[in-house]
């Protein structure tokens, strides 16, 4: 899912989530599209939302917050859906608010320590960006944690072997 | 090896399908009397560029069985081996030992045994089709012989010539006969060209081939090469160039043009051009009148057999008699059809799908447009029609999914042949509507069950020859295959005219293996069902053909998974006719939209029986978790599909519910009960496994007219009597 150029150089798109900032790696990404009821599914783990209409493709809409093992977040006014391509399979992911496309250096990334979730794999590494957004409500020029996410290891289908 | 090889190699395996279709549709032609030039210059044609392939594939199995093939296709698009019923017959065997070649290359497997089948061609080709078993009287007639002959530009000599070519590595000139297609002016002699590209043209990187392809592109074909000036090995200089090309081109391209083909070749090479008579050098009138009339009619047919070997070295004036014949009117069929084959291009099918997908969302956006703006306002912007483009968009973008169903049919021929020899039984085969086009999901879902029927009708239904005139029908068996579309059903029918469906024998092992009860009152119609039940078979010996584990049940089966069904009729002595009725495609379903919980489902049409509004009493609990609706005095399970899916919803009265009775495989009638029923539609049908993963109890999903999504129920999980299994059944699903 990296599309690193020679220097190392890629774009994260970055977006926050129970009030930390995310990000997955632009090439991955589809879309953006805002956050509509999906048509809920039954007999499925709470995280996935149901499935959505990306033109004429049904895609699962997931709860990502749930599935990081955080509280759910309630779907509000900036609320978004990332749609991205996992393997080949499109996905729907509800972020809260999608902040910045900032570029990185693959030198740049430091590995996870453990972190408080299940499974420590699904964070591909931490990456500081400086972000804007936060500069705007903290008025401090510092950069910002990002948590880069391996959607890959999200792997719905292989989440799902697990719950059923 | 390089995946571009092997892409390449794919497009060549699929040119070879096409080559096996239409050489198999020439010589079905051939068999039943069409022993037109065109004809059977198609499946010269077809078998030849199969074995061009496959020599630069490197597949030498292939390659040689085909090349030998070719030979006696080229003898008798010569008119030199007279195509009579029995060399047709061997041509189709010779056929379907190809396609076994070619499926053998496909998969890396052993090549079939195949030298009983080259010891025939070669006894074919050298007793001139004498030796082929069936009366030697031709099955074209008389006057067509000579047309045969007409052969278009006097190709004889080509086949004996490939052999030389081959040690040289000079394959792809013989390629050159795949281009024959321009007809020869009525008015003009061919041009004979004579090429000897010199020593200094050769080492100038002076490529002869080049030449001979601007040549070809002409119209002109290599007819012969010229090699007495090789030397022997030891003298051989591999930098000197030996070879003349003896070149025809049709007479109506232009004398400069032929000229232009040799501006760029060294002056000291040999370049002779001349009309007809290949020993007059630069005669550029035509032949007078009085030598053509003067050749015999039928060209040397009786020496033909001894010719054959010193080919190569035929002498000017027959090569003249070739030329002469072509002076006759030549159909010019075979070069339209050509350039109507070149008129496609593949596409990959998901990339249609995707245009498919993209379309059926305008298609959506277009109604949500029409929901959202008052008629006056419609107009304004112009939406209707916007709307029927859009149709016709869809429409345009289904029927490329479509394909004449000729496609399944295409194996049917060889598996007759197939089964006629391990039966005894002869058996004609007639085709109607193969040109009904089907979505091609469909065309790859029913050759299973298809060979089922077909070989149930000639096991079962088709008599041995004797029987069969005791009973004074001919001896030789009648299939009749045929398709049509009814509405949004296409119809494939099996008809045979043989014993029709015996019932005391069906009834006594319907009984016998415990389907039926002793005492049961069945309907003939009944009794014939019964041969779809699993497990029956009443063929007393386990043949071959029938016996293998495939019997009528799995047609079923089969071709209810696709949404279909299969009728059968019978007359005793007169025959059965087995039915499959399909939908058209396999990407829509016919559906009933119901509500549960206010969200909305669809239940596919097709199983459902009726629906019910229950009175009060009518469902009764058996168990805590089980209930049952009476109806007309029978006692059906009835299952709450919002229990089912665990929806959030307030336990609701059954008399405040509807009960859809359906019709399942597994658990006969069930009754779903549902909130209510709101529409019934067409509805394409959309994967969850393609982003997802299967749910059980879902078969998918689909995009209403508003643009939500609708989950599309799978019947045969919902019924499935257990639930306690459930989780373990999902787990299977998932991985």
């Amino acid at each position: 899912m990296t599309s690193s150029t020679e220097s190392g150089e890629r774009k994260i798109v970055t977006f926050s989530l129970s009030k930390r900032t995310f990000g997955i790696d632009m090439s991955a990404l589809i879309e953006i599209r805002e956050w509509e009821q999906p048509t809920p599914l039954p007999r499925v783990p709470s995280y996935i939302k149901g499935v959505a209409n990306l033109r004429g493709n049904v895609i699962p809409i997931v709860g990502l917050a749930e599935r990081l093992g955080w509280e759910p977040s309630v779907p509000h006014a900036r609320s978004c859906i990332l749609v991205a391509s996992i393997g080949g399979k499109q996905a729907g992911f509800l972020v809260d608010e999608v902040a910045d496309i900032v570029p990185i250096n693959d030198s740049d990334i430091q590995s996870a320590p453990e972190i408080e979730i299940e499974e420590t794999n699904v964070i591909a590494g931490l990456v500081q960006v400086a972000a804007r957004v936060q500069e705007n409500q903290t008025g401090e020029e510092e950069g910002t944690m990002v948590l880069l996410l391996d959607l890959e290891a999200l792997s719905i289908m292989r989440h799902m072997d697990a719950a059923a | 090896m390089s995946d571009e090889f092997d892409e390449i190699q794919a497009i060549f395996f699929e040119e070879c399908v096409e080559g096996l279709a239409a050489a198999e549709a020439g010589l079905s032609a051939m068999a039943d009397g069409d022993t037109s030039p065109e004809t059977i210059a198609s499946v010269f044609r077809a078998v030849h560029s199969i074995k061009g392939g496959s020599g630069a594939f490197g597949h030498a199995a292939l390659l040689a069985f085909s090349h030998r093939f070719e030979n006696v296709l080229d003898e008798i698009r010569a008119g030199r081996i007279p195509a009579t019923a029995g060399v047709v017959k061997e041509m189709l065997s010779a056929f379907d030992i190809l396609s076994d070649h070619v499926t053998a290359a496909q998969e890396q497997s052993t090549p079939p045994v195949d030298g009983a089948m080259l010891a025939k061609l070669d006894e074919i080709l050298a007793t001139s089709g004498a030796s082929a078993t069936s009366p030697a009287e031709p099955i074209a007639p008389a006057s067509s012989v000579s047309e045969v002959d007409v052969d278009e530009f006097g190709f004889t000599p080509v086949a004996a010539e490939i052999e030389e070519f081959d040690p040289f590595g000079f394959e792809p000139v013989a390629v050159a006969l795949d281009d024959l297609d321009a007809p020869p002016d009525e008015e003009h002699a061919d041009w004979r060209v004579r090429f000897g590209p010199s020593r200094a043209a050769v080492a100038n990187g002076g490529e002869p081939l080049l030449v001979i392809r601007e040549i070809e592109r002409l119209g002109g074909h290599v007819v012969s090469v010229d090699s007495t000036a090789l030397p022997g090995l030891r003298e051989l200089d591999p930098e000197d160039s030996y070879f003349v090309w003896n070149i025809s081109v049709p007479g109506s391209v232009d004398r400069a043009e032929l000229n232009e083909c040799f501006d760029f070749v060294a002056p000291d090479s040999l370049i002779e051009i001349s009309r007809g008579d290949q020993s007059a050098p630069a005669a550029e009138e035509p032949l007078p009148t009085e030598a053509q009339v003067a050749l015999p009619e039928e060209p040397a047919e009786p020496t033909q057999p001894a010719e054959l070997p010193v080919r190569a070295a035929m002498p000017p004036d027959l090569t003249l008699v070739d030329n002469k014949s072509e002076a006759t009117p030549v159909p010019k069929a075979a070069k339209s059809e050509k350039a109507e084959a070149s008129q496609t291009i593949r596409v990959d099918l998901s990339k249609l799908d995707q245009l498919l997908n993209l379309v059926g969302e305008l298609v959506i956006r277009g109604s949500i447009l029409a929901d959202r703006l008052s008629p006056p306002e419609q107009e304004r912007v112009e939406l209707p029609q916007l709307t029927r483009l859009n149709r016709q968009i869809q429409d345009s973008v289904m029927s490329l999914r479509a394909q004449p169903i000729k496609q399944a049919f295409s194996r049917v021929p060889r598996m007759l042949r197939e089964l006629s020899a391990e039966t005894g039984k002869q058996v004609a085969l007639e085709v109607e509507g193969e040109t009904t086009e089907v979505d091609k999901s469909v065309i790859e879902k029913i050759g299973d069950p298809l060979t089922h029927m077909i070989r149930n009708a000639v096991d079962h239904g088709i008599e041995m020859p004797e029987e069969r005139i005791a009973c004074g029908k001919a001896a030789e068996g009648r299939l009749l295959l045929s398709a049509e579309q009814k509405g949004a059903r296409i119809l494939v029918r099996v008809r045979d005219d043989g014993r029709g469906i015996d019932r005391e024998r069906v009834r006594a092992k319907a009984i016998e293996k415990g389907i039926i009860a002793p005492d049961a009152v069945l309907s003939d119609e009944e009794i014939d069902q019964l041969i779809c039940a699993p497990g029956f078979s009443t063929a007393t010996t386990i043949s071959n053909i029938s016996g293998r584990g495939v019997g009528m049940d799995v047609v079923r089966s089969n071709v209810e998974a696709l949404g279909g069904r299969v009728e059968i009729q019978s007359d005793p002595g007169q025959g059965t006719t087995f039915t499959m009725i399909l939908p058209l495609t396999l990407a829509i379903l016919e559906g009933m939209v119901v509500r549960l919980a206010n969200q909305r489902f669809v239940l596919p049409l097709a199983s459902v029986v009726e629906s019910i509004r229950p009175e009060p009493g009518q469902v009764q609990a058996v168990s805590p978790t089980r209930e049952v609706i009476e109806l007309r005095g029978n006692y059906l399970p009835v299952k709450r599909l919002t229990e089912f899916f665990a929806l959030d919803a307030e336990p609701s009265a059954p008399e405040d519910s509807l009960v859809i009775v359906v019709e399942s495989e597994t658990a006969g009638w069930v009754g779903l009960m549902v909130d209510t029923i709101d529409d019934r539609r067409e509805v394409v049908i959309k994967s969850l496994e393609q982003n997802l993963h299967p749910i059980r109890g879902l078969g998918g999903a689909t995009i209403l007219g508003d643009g939500s999504i609708a989950l599309i129920l799978d019947l045969e999980a919902l019924v499935a009597p257990s639930s306690s299994t459930s989780k373990h059944n999902l787990k299977g699903l998932a991985a």
